[in-house]
């Protein structure tokens, strides 16, 4: 039993890991620009500078009441709105927030500059806990960013490095900056045999795979049925023990039992479904009279 | 007078005789020969009387505004469209599938497995046929679908790649279901001889009950970690076998193969119906996607028969397989493995097929799953 509980609260505490890992702590800045002049364009048509924040998690985290600040020790300088539907990122999708606009021009502008040799921070709802933060070099040149590029997309292992400014792949709040699989598939394979290729190879792959192991599964399996069964008897027993029992006790009762036994040994059940096996004496005396009249 | 004269004229402009339209009454008209022939010809009855009083409920004229309509937020109808618009109903009709399939016939002759992913050429051969006509990758992928030839399969893939068409896309995969016997068996008997027709499958061995329990969770392992994009639909229908086959759960099982596909069916076959409304479902699109469905369900059919011969060069005499059963790696369980008994009794009435063709049967349903997991995976 105390085993019992053991693995239920490991088990539990692993789930909870697990949901504590898709909250604001994955956020990630993973890019910055500080003097922008031919790059995206904000909502009214400006160059302004950005940074880049990714959801590092595979889950969808709201960060609305999240802060940002150039200044570690006032941390909660700009709040990112609450009540804002559009505050939520998916797994791996990454937000552009304009900075050095006013607070008041909608819920991705931020007052805070981009500075060269300055630091942005992202903090936390609580308003205290700094999440992540990115350096500005001092000598950034002129729309180039600087970034942290994840060499490993599964555990998002980020490398900084000074690259032209592009924001990344699933920016989700800045028009025409994504790129979705179908739009991607009508530029890079607009006949569509490259997908039909892979498709059709990963089918019959995963079949194959699945021809192999369960050839293998039923050859140990049927091995295991040749083996002498010692503990199983075979028909001719259940055979034997179903005369033996007739002979002796002389009723149907103990034949019943008997050829249950012998179909359940010889596998002549289609399904187990619930490994019961009820014999009901019919004693009572309405089975005996006729059922319809005469 | 006048009063009561205004009345009954604003009456009348609420009712669908005002407000109807000849696309409206094509559409209740589809919608009729839908039931009738669920109901005469018992045809798919399961499907296609939700889904053709499905289409008479959605096609009732009706004037905007009242909060009723399927595409109305908020409404009774479109709360439960909800379940199909956001790819719902499809993993628990996958879970009551599980539930009921018995995996055997694939267990005890896996070579068999590959002729089921052979027929899901018939998805991606519809895939390039429609890119050729101009649709948009994201609904060519939508449209290829329907050659998997299962219908949650292709609610679940349209509602995420191209829910605008996934009316026009879940009514073809219903009605080409229905007309497997109809479709698939001149194709098989032009693509094979007389003698291919004789051939004589040996009989499936028997499967132990431990080997039937570590199917699914084995068959779930392999397929979730190659498509994991596959994963409702997958981790549905394997899991709802596991129910079944480990002998402890058999109200589970019971109640997802019982009252609980029975639900989901009812309100996926009456919500996709109703999600035919003329002004969206009338149009060239919808008579392509009806004419590519049509080729999918040919070139998967081929595909599958095709591929049994070319795996017969390879096989010892005595070990040749049946091609009239490749014709069953099309999914639409059991309804295709019939044809092949069927079209194989019709040459030898002593040579029963059913069981040799239910493995690749099966095999169809987690090789469409698998397609669509991988097609959501590239065009999603």
């Amino acid at each position: 039993m105390r085993r019992v509980r053991f693995i239920m609260t490991a088990a539990l505490l692993l789930l909870g890991f697990g949901a504590g890992a898709q909250n604001v702590s994955d956020l990630v800045i993973t890019e910055a620009v500080c003097e922008n002049t031919s790059g995206p364009v904000d909502g009214y048509g400006r160059h302004s500078s950005w940074i880049e924040i990714t959801n590092s998690s595979q889950g969808t985290v709201n960060y609305a009441g999240c802060f940002l600040t150039d200044d570690p020790a006032v941390p909660n300088k700009y709040m990112i709105p609450k009540g804002d539907a559009s505050t939520k990122a998916g797994p791996r999708q990454t937000f552009i927030i304009w900075m050095g606009c006013d607070d008041a021009e909608g819920t991705f502008y931020s007052s805070i500059p981009v500075t060269r040799g300055g630091c942005i921070y992202l903090v936390s709802n609580d308003g205290k806990t700094i999440i992540d933060s990115i350096a500005v070099p001092e000598d950034l040149p002129e729309d180039m960013s600087v970034a942290k590029i994840a060499r490993d997309n599964k555990g998002m292992q980020f490398i900084t490095e000074e690259e032209a400014q592009i924001p990344s792949f699933k920016v989700i709040n800045v028009a025409g900056s994504g790129e979705t699989g179908a739009q991607k598939a009508a530029r890079t394979d607009p006949h569509g045999w490259i997908l039909t290729l892979t498709s059709v190879s990963v089918v019959f792959g995963a079949l194959i795979v699945l021809w192999f192991i369960f050839s293998l599964v039923g050859r140990v399996f049927s091995r295991e049925k040749k083996a002498p069964a010692a503990a199983k008897p075979d028909e001719m027993t259940a055979a034997a023990i179903a005369l033996a029992l007739d002979m002796e006790e002389g009723g149907g009762t103990y034949a019943a039992i008997a050829m249950a036994l012998h179909l359940y040994l010889g596998e002549s059940i289609h399904d187990k479904e619930s490994f019961i096996i009820t014999i009901k004496p019919t004693t009572a005396k309405h089975d005996n009279f006729r059922k319809l009249p005469r | 007078m006048n009063q009561i004269f205004d009345s009954l004229q604003q009456f009348w402009q609420f009712t669908g005789f005002a407000n109807c339209s000849w696309q409206n009454l094509v559409m209740i008209a589809i919608g009729i020969v839908f039931i009738t022939l669920a109901i005469v010809k018992e045809w798919e009855p399961l499907l296609l009387v939700p889904i053709g009083f499905g289409m008479i409920v959605g096609n009732i004229p009706m004037f905007p505004g009242l909060n009723i309509g399927i595409y109305e937020d908020g409404s009774v109808m479109n709360i439960l469209y909800q379940g199909v618009r956001q790819g719902w109903y499809p993993p628990l009709i996958f879970l009551g599938i599980g539930a009921m399939t018995d995996f055997s016939a694939l267990i005890s002759q896996p070579r068999l497995v590959v002729i089921g992913a052979a027929a899901q050429m018939g998805i991606f051969g519809a895939y390039l046929l429609a890119l050729a006509v101009g649709f948009a990758p994201n609904e060519a992928g939508a449209i290829g679908i329907i050659g998997g030839a299962d219908g949650p399969t292709a609610i679940f893939l349209s509602s995420k790649l191209a829910p605008d068409l996934m009316g026009a896309i879940a009514v073809s995969a219903y009605s080409y279901m229905a007309l497997v016997p109809v479709i698939q068996r001149p194709i098989m008997l032009l693509l094979t001889s007389k003698k291919e027709r004789l051939i004589r499958m040996e009989k499936p061995r028997q499967v132990s009950q431990r080997e039937k329990i570590m199917f699914p969770i084995i068959g779930f392992l392999i397929t979730a970690f190659i498509v994991p994009s596959g994963l409702p639909l997958l981790g549905m229908l394997f899991f709802g076998n596991l129910l079944k086959e480990s002998g402890v759960t058999r109200r589970l099982a019971e109640t997802a193969r019982g009252p609980l596909i029975d639900v989901v069916t009812t309100l996926i076959g009456l919500t996709v119906g109703a999600s035919t409304q003329a002004d969206k479902f009338l149009s060239g699109k919808s008579v392509l996607i009806f004419g590519l469905g049509l080729l999918s369900f040919v070139i998967a059919t081929a595909s599958g028969v095709l591929f049994v011969k070319f795996m017969n060069l390879f096989l010892k005499e005595g070990r040749k397989i049946n091609p009239l059963i490749g014709n069953a790696g099309v999914s639409a369980v059991p309804d295709s493995a019939r044809v092949s008994e069927v079209v194989g009794r019709e040459s030898d009435p002593d040579n029963h097929l059913l069981m040799n063709a239910m493995a690749p049967n099966v095999a169809g349903v987690i090789g469409s799953a698998v397609a669509a997991g991988i097609l959501l995976g590239f065009l999603g």
